[in-house]
This record gives structure tokens, sequence and C-alpha cells, in this order.
């Protein structure tokens, strides 16, 4: 849907912005237009949440659907419920940006079935870090109202956070947009047909004009887009060359936590995981003896790099991985430069709905010229070192 | 008025023993409670701790194995390491406070249609006592 | 068997061990904790030139993994490996031997009396230098240093139980005839032929350790009356796992958890839409994605009780969660249903694989 095409709605006034989603959310169960929704909801022990998919309508008073902090990735909740099918129940996800994106890149791979699911977005003010919220959930909670009414990170936010471009209305098929509008005033836009139906059912396919909101959105977002450009640069300095990865990825004990908790990273039992990554242990201490020493476990580097190869095209940058890193490496930090740069190269971006397949999916007989140049390159480096 | 509370057991029954026990109950017409949701195991040496617990977590009232007594197993020792198994499960229950009282294995041969019709009244009047597993109304299992 | 005085610096007694055995070609590889200077942090490696001996430290409280994990996948190489283990590491060893994933023949064992490990936040804070004075101090008085994991002060496993070298840290240092080195085995009577150091025919004396002991002890009755604060059951089990945001990194850091792909991974837990809808139907919600508590049971049945209560599961949970507590004090009661002791002798059988006739009468 191009922008012209948008069309929203006001919703009427809530306390929260979460409120008026949740009102939203018990019109469309209520008018049997949803089977079901799927919403953050504090866990019993009240440090973190968890995702629910509920038709009791009851429930959803506990809810909240604009959540402090992102402890599973939204798309991975999606994927548990939709990987062996659509099934036949119609279900709205609100989530974040980031999250909706994953599973947008998951939807391509077959690991999400979206023909039912509906799913929404809002503007995004970023989460705060999940080591933080459980550490001090009432703080963050307050740091996170702050920065709901600012529309901006604070530094409780995951570092990602302050560099994610694509924090309001993408490729979802709702988006509830909030952020740079007056108080309490909330819209509800349609990003596809699916959106658009559901609205026109429910009566709120009236074309509001967007224009105020849209403008106080791209103010926002021309903060996070410098913010981008100063991180990366920064990023580019440090993991320059062997020692710099080395150096960023000094810590790792070889958990791969990080690839656990990413959405994209859906292989069963991962490569780096697999008996054919596996040395075998003659050649361990081959390996071991031609350097005088090896670190173990061994292949962490590999491990990280390989991984970038495989999935940094459908990298949304949602900052999962830094989150469930046990000692602190900035591995989304890592990621998501690496993946602006491989996006780049294939004009790809990931989490867009736009019919655009995979790039690994795809070839055209004439392109990448700079590769073959990048070849020519390495060989000339090669033959100096000689 | 409350409602009548029906316990759902879900039994693994051996199909050597306590499964054809639980038909000969059956055909000789003894009473035993619409409780007892049989499902076949071709030993109860088949019954992975972990059906235990998915069936427990997913709201059985209780889970019941059924096997051939000690010595008499079709496949000579499974029901020796069901019985170890069973200890295992019963334990981490215990250790953790959920209801292990949930949990039962009991030895029927095929030809105690009686002892299934027995077993199966038992336990359920003890699930009754207990009531509806705590499991059945929690959502963030 | 001998045991050789050290002075109180046990851990270049080790050092000078390790270079001396590759030097005299006797070992062909030394496994030990290796510091990184340049980075402020440590790694565990596998050191095959005696010039690169000086880097090791191995006896840092510092463990990155569980080096019984990675020797699962060094110990068949057919070379000769000298290993440096804490007691816990040398005891999941063992319980992999059992699971023929690793075997003891060409390896020389050598662990010591263990104080407990630092949590790696403290490592990748780089503080652990100048923890280490205060440390030494107060398990040399057979006290137990406060930051270090909660699973290692509630540890009573602190004696190496099957190791050919028993290196004497706590405890014993401090006193007057300084730490010792006890060779255990032909094994290594024959690999330290020829070391240099006073030898005695003097054997290791747990009691003198008896003070630690009693402090680890009531630690652990600490520890594990803890763990029920909000009552036993249910609701306790769901308030300590119900953040559990699924990483599995408590099992892919666990040395028992061996397998390739975990059976809570497999498709064996796939479901398809009815099976939500059946729940929706029953409970009017349900967790996505789900199994959350389902996965800590069953994998609590799978191997608590060869747990050796290591503390590398909670040290890598993301939402701090004391897996490890649990796991320990549950294993504790499953291993204990056995007359089990979890890396006590690899010539045991770990209890699912064999069985007696007689026995849990009360079953059946
Ligand atoms: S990366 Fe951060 S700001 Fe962007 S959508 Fe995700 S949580 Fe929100
Ligand atoms: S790193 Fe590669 S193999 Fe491993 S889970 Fe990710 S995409 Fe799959
Ligand atoms: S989560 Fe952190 S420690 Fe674990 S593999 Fe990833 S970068 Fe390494
Ligand atoms: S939980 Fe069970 S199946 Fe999973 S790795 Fe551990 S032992 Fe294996
Ligand atoms: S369960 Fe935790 S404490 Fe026990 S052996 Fe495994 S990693 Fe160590
Ligand atoms: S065949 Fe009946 S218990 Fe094994």
């Amino acid at each position: 849907m191009t922008d012209s095409e948008r069309k929203g709605a006001v919703l009427p006034a809530a306390k929260e912005p979460g409120d008026a989603v949740l009102d939203f959310l018990r019109l469309a169960i209520t008018k049997k237009l949803a089977d079901a929704v799927i919403l953050p909801m504090k866990v019993p022990s009240g440090d973190s949440y968890a995702w629910i998919l509920m038709n009791d309508i009851s429930l959803l008073d506990d809810a909240v659907p604009i959540a402090a902090t992102m402890p599973v990735q939204g798309a991975k909740a999606l994927r548990s419920l939709t990987r062996k099918g659509p099934g036949n129940l119609t279900v709205i996800a609100v989530m974040r940006p980031c999250e909706i994106r994953a599973a947008i890149e998951l939807s391509k791979l077959g690991q999400v079935h979206p023909d039912n699911l509906i799913l929404a977005t809002y503007d995004c003010p970023g989460a705060v870090q999940l080591q933080k919220y459980v550490d001090d959930p009432a703080g963050s909670e307050k740091r996170f109202a702050e920065m709901l009414q600012k529309g901006k990170p604070d530094n409780s936010a995951k570092p990602v956070c302050h560099i994610c471009e694509d924090f309001s209305l993408f490729d979802s098929d709702l988006h509830f947009g909030y952020l740079g509008l007056p108080d309490k005033e909330m819209l509800v836009i349609a990003g596809s047909d699916k959106g658009l139906e559901l609205l026109e059912e429910l009566g709120l396919a009236s074309a509001e004009d967007l224009s105020v909101w849209e403008k106080g959105i791209d103010q926002l977002k021309a903060d996070r887009i410098k913010a981008r450009k100063s991180a990366f640069k920064e990023t580019e300095a440090q993991l320059r060359g062997f020692d710099g990865l080395l150096s960023v990825f000094a810590n790792c004990i070889g958990c791969h936590n990080c690839q656990s908790a990413c959405p994209i990273c859906y292989c069963r039992l991962c490569y780096f995981d697999s008996e054919t990554a596996e040395q075998n242990p003659d050649a361990l201490i081959t390996a071991a003896s031609k350097r005088g020493g090896i670190s173990l476990p061994v292949d962490r580097i590999m491990f990280h790099t390989g991984r970038m190869v495989h999935m940094s095209l459908s990298c949304v940058s949602c900052g999962q991985c830094s989150d469930a890193c046990p000692v602190s490496i900035p591995v989304a930090g890592a990621f998501s430069y690496v993946a602006d740069q491989t996006q780049r190269t294939f004009e790809y971006t990931a989490g867009r709905n736009d019919g655009d397949p995979l790039p690994l999916r795809q070839f055209r007989k004439s392109e990448l010229p700079g590769v073959h140049e990048l070849v020519k390159d390495a060989d000339a480096e090669v033959s100096s070192h000689e | 008025m409350k409602k009548e509370f029906t316990p759902r057991i879900t039994s693994f029954l051996c199909k050597w023993c306590s499964y054809t026990g639980a038909d000969l109950a059956g055909t000789a017409r003894l009473q035993y409670p619409t409780s007892i949701i049989p499902i076949q195991v071709m030993c109860s040496s088949r019954v992975d701790p972990v059906f235990l617990i998915k069936a427990f977590l997913n709201g059985s009232d209780g889970v019941l194995i059924g096997g051939c007594h000690p010595g008499d197993c079709h496949y000579e020792t499974g029901n020796y390491h069901a019985r170890r198994r069973f200890a295992i499960v019963r334990s981490v229950f215990e250790s953790l406070g959920l209801e292990s009282e949930r949990l039962k294995l009991s030895w029927i041969s095929a030809s105690e249609g009686p002892k299934f019709a027995r077993v199966a009244n038992e336990y359920t009047e003890e699930i009754m006592k207990l009531g509806e597993n705590p499991t059945r109304k929690s959502i963030f299992l | 068997m001998s045991s050789i005085t050290i002075d109180t610096r046990a851990s270049r007694k080790v050092r000078e061990l390790l270079k001396f055995l590759l030097e005299n070609g006797k070992i062909d590889a030394a496994l030990t904790m290796r510091r990184i200077p340049e980075n402020n942090s440590y790694d565990l490696a596998l050191i095959t030139d005696a010039s690169n001996i000086n880097e090791a430290v191995p006896l840092i409280p510092v463990m990155t993994v569980n080096a019984g994990q990675v020797l699962s996948s060094i110990s068949t190489s057919g070379k000769k490996i000298a290993v440096v283990l804490k007691p816990c590491e040398l005891r999941a060893f063992v319980e992999l031997v059992k699971r023929e994933r690793g075997s003891f023949e060409n390896l020389l064992t050598i662990s010591h009396t263990c104080g407990g490990v630092f949590p790696l936040d403290l490592v990748e804070k780089g503080q652990i230098e100048e923890l280490i004075p205060k440390y030494e101090k107060t398990i040399s008085k057979g006290e137990i240093p406060v930051n270090t994991r909660d699973t290692c002060r509630a540890c009573e496993h602190f004696i190496p139980m099957n190791a050919d070298i028993t290196v004497s840290v706590a405890g014993e240092c401090e006193s007057e005839k300084g730490c010792m080195m006890y060779l255990n085995t032909e094994k290594a009577e024959e690999f330290a032929e020829g070391f240099a150091g006073e030898r005695s025919e003097q054997k290791f004396d747990p009691s003198v350790l008896q003070k630690t002991l009693n402090a680890r002890l009531a630690e652990k009755e600490k520890l594990f009356a803890s763990m029920t604060a909000s009552g036993p059951g249910l609701d306790q089990l769901v308030d300590t796992f119900g953040k559990c945001v699924g990483c599995h990194g408590s099992n892919s850091v666990c040395p028992i958890c061996y397998c390739l792909l975990c059976d809570f991974e497999s498709a064996n837990f796939d479901y398809n839409l009815p099976y939500f809808e059946e729940h929706l139907s029953r409970r009017g919600a349900l967790r996505l994605p789900p199994d959350t508590i389902f996965f800590h049971l069953g994998r609590l049945t799978h191997m608590s009780f060869s747990c050796v209560g290591c503390g590398m599961c909670s040290d890598v949970c993301p939402v701090g969660i004391p897996v490890a507590a649990v796991f320990k004090k549950t294993g504790e009661k499953t291993a204990a249903l056995f007359d089990y002791v979890p890396g006590r002798d690899a010539e045991e059988s770990i209890p699912v694989m064999v069985y007696k006739e007689e026995e849990f009468s009360d079953i059946g």
C-alpha cells in the first residue's frame, strides 16, 4: 500500500495509548471479526512479560499491548502458532514493528503462515533492555512511560532502538499511531487490504488526514537516522579487521544464546551446532599444534561470521541477541551494521511486505559488478603477501 | 450450583497386560469410571517420563501407567526401567512441591480385570479428593 | 602415592608442572584456563607449546565453559593431554564418560580443592584480578567468598573425587606447610617423575577442610530454603520459571545435556493449530511459544540426577532465573533415590540404564 492510499481513523480517547488498543481489540472480538488476539501479559512474578494467545475477553484487562520490554521476539510466538500451516483462527497480533518485520521475513522463509493473522504494530519509542527490566521492573516502567511521552528511547533502551528508523508504520496490516500527536489521540491506520477490510467492518475506515502524525514521525525519524550513521561509523571502526572482530567477541563463551534468541535463525539444529561443523579431536589437536595453542570451544568467530552470512540479509535489528548474551557482547550492534551493508548490496530491506523475494532466492544474470572487482582486489592482496 | 467435577485420568496401558485387563473388565461388565482415558502402549517402558509431564501440564487430573507385573514384562525388563523412570518423575514432582499423587503406576496383568476396575475406581476417588488439576487454569505454563 | 610440597603460589607450581610435562614430551597438550591480558578476559585453552604456558592461569576461579563439556570433544584424540579441571568439571566429565562421550585413557587429570568461581558478569566487567587477593584469603580461612556463584557457595563436593593429581588450595595454603600437590594414582607418579619438588608420603586429609564443608552445608540449606519462598507447588514453579525466554541457553551450556538436538527443540513438540484451538477453548488463553515449564520439568527428569551443580546454567540465563539452584536441589533428591553421586565413579552406570529387581516396593 503506498503512502497516498493509506487510510486511518481516530480511535476514541483512552487513558493510555495501550488502552485505546485494547478497546479496539475488544470491539473486534465482540463483533466476531477476530477469534483471538496475541498480546503481552505480565508474568506472575511481575518482572517480565510473556506472549499470551487469548480469546477470553476478560483477560484483555490484564494485557499490556505496548509493553516496556521485549522478552521473546514476537515473531517467534507467531512462528510457534503457524509454523505448520495457517489454520482457521483469525488472530490479531499486536507487536513492535521489528517483531512484525521479523514475522514477514519468516513468512518468506516458510516459517510463519500469515494468511489468517492480522499483524498490527504501533509507534515504538524503543524497548527497555531485558536485564535492566528484570532488575528493576518498577523503575523501568517509569522510564518507559517517559519514553512513550517523548517518543524517544532513553539509555535504558536497547542500543539498536536508538538507531531504528523503522519504528513506525511499515508493512503491517494495521498500525496504531500516536507519537507526535496531541496527548491521548490515537490513529488506527490500515497497511494492507486485510487491514482495510477489518477497519471497514468496524466502521472505522474514515479517511483521516494523517499529515500531522506523519510529520511528527518524520521528525523523530530524523534523529534516529542521525544516530544510526554515527553508531555505524563507530561499529565499523571497532569491527575493522580480524583483531577488531576478535576484540568485540573476546568474552564470547560460545553459548549460542544470541542465535537462539534471534527470530530469523529458525533452524531447528543450527549448522554450527551440528555434526557437520564439529571438528574431530585429531584435527583440533593439529590445529592447536600449528599455533602453539587454541582457544576453546573452537570456532566462535566462525560461528558469528557464519551466522552473519546466513541471516544478515533478513536481520531486522531487533536487538534480541544482545539482550540474551550473558556476557554483554554488543552482538546486535555488529549484526545491525553488517546487515545494513549486506541488505544495501541487494537493495533489499528486511521485513518489507512488498513481494520482494529473499535476495538469495533469485539472481540476475548481470548484477553485482563490484564483486568481481573485490575478488580481483583480494587476489592482489593475496599475491602481495606471497 | 457447583458443576460436578469429572476428573480426566490419562492412562497409558501396556498392550500385553493392563490394556487387556481393562478389556476384560469391560467384557465382564465390571463398573469402572469414565474418567479413565486409555491409551495403548506396547510396554510400560514406552512411556517417556515426558509424556507424564505433558499430560499433567495439559490439565490431566491424574496420569496412570499400567504395566505387567515385575518379571512378566513381554520384553523382559521394560517395566523395571519404567519403574525407575517413574520414581524419577515422582521425585522431581515431590521436590518441587507439585502434587505427585496425580501420578500413578500400577501393575495389572491381562487376567486381572477386577484389579483394573478396582484401581480405576480407587484412583478416581483419590483424584476426586484432590480436585481439579491447577494446571487446567494456568496460562503461563 | 606421594605428595609434593609447593609454596603458596600453587598456580605457579601447576604451570611449572604443565611446562615440565610438555617440555619432556610426556604430554602433547595441556587444557587449562588462560588469561588474555589485552582484553582483560579469560578463556579455556588447549596449549601445545611449552613456551605458551606462561599465559596459563590454571587455578583461576573463573569458568567460561564447563571444561568437562569441552573435554568430551577432545579426549578421544589419541594424544596425551593433561587437563586442569575444577572438581565439578571433572565430575561432569565422569558423567559424560558414562555416556560414552569421552575417555580417561589418554588424560592426566589435575584438579584442586575449589573455593568456587565468580559469575560471568564479574568476569565480563574485568573485576577478577582485583577480587582474587580477598578471595584467596577468605578460602584459606575456610570461609566462603560472598560474590561467587550461589551453587558454588552451596557446593559440598569441592574436593576432587577422582583426579590423578589433587592440588590443595582451599584451606591448606596459608598453613605452615604451604600448598600441597598430591599424586593420587600410578599414572600421576609416572607423569610427575622427574618433576622438581620436595616429596613426602603424605596423603590428602579432607578433615583440614571440615570448616569449609560445614560452612558450605549451611549455605546449601539456606539456598534451598530460599527457593520455596512463595510456597512450594505450581505457583512457585511458575513464579520461578515464568519469565523464561526459551533461549535454552541453560541446556546448551550444561555439560550433562549433551544431545545434539534436544528433545524439546525437536519436531516432537511442534504443534498444529488444532492444539492451540483446543487450549483456547479449555483455558481461554495460553502462552506462546508454548511449553516453557514443560521444558524445565522435562530437563529435570532427563538429567537432574547427573547435575554436578556447576552453575553454568544460571550464569547464562538472560533473565536471572536460579536454574542451577533448582537443578542441584532437585538433582540431589533424584540421585539419592539410587544412592547415586554424579561424578563419583566412571565405572558406575547412570541410574536409568540399570535397575534392581527389588526396589521401590511402594510403586506398582
Ligand atoms: S528496534 Fe527498538 S525501536 Fe525499533 S521497532 Fe524494535 S524495539 Fe522498537
Ligand atoms: S546461524 Fe545459520 S544455521 Fe544457525 S540457526 Fe542461524 S541461519 Fe540457521
Ligand atoms: S550470546 Fe554472547 S556469549 Fe553466547 S554465543 Fe552469542 S555472543 Fe557468544
Ligand atoms: S533436556 Fe534432555 S533431550 Fe534436551 S539436551 Fe538435556 S538431556 Fe538432552
Ligand atoms: S544443570 Fe546447571 S548446574 Fe547442573 S550440571 Fe547442568 S549446567 Fe551445571
Ligand atoms: S510389556 Fe507390559 S510392561 Fe513391558
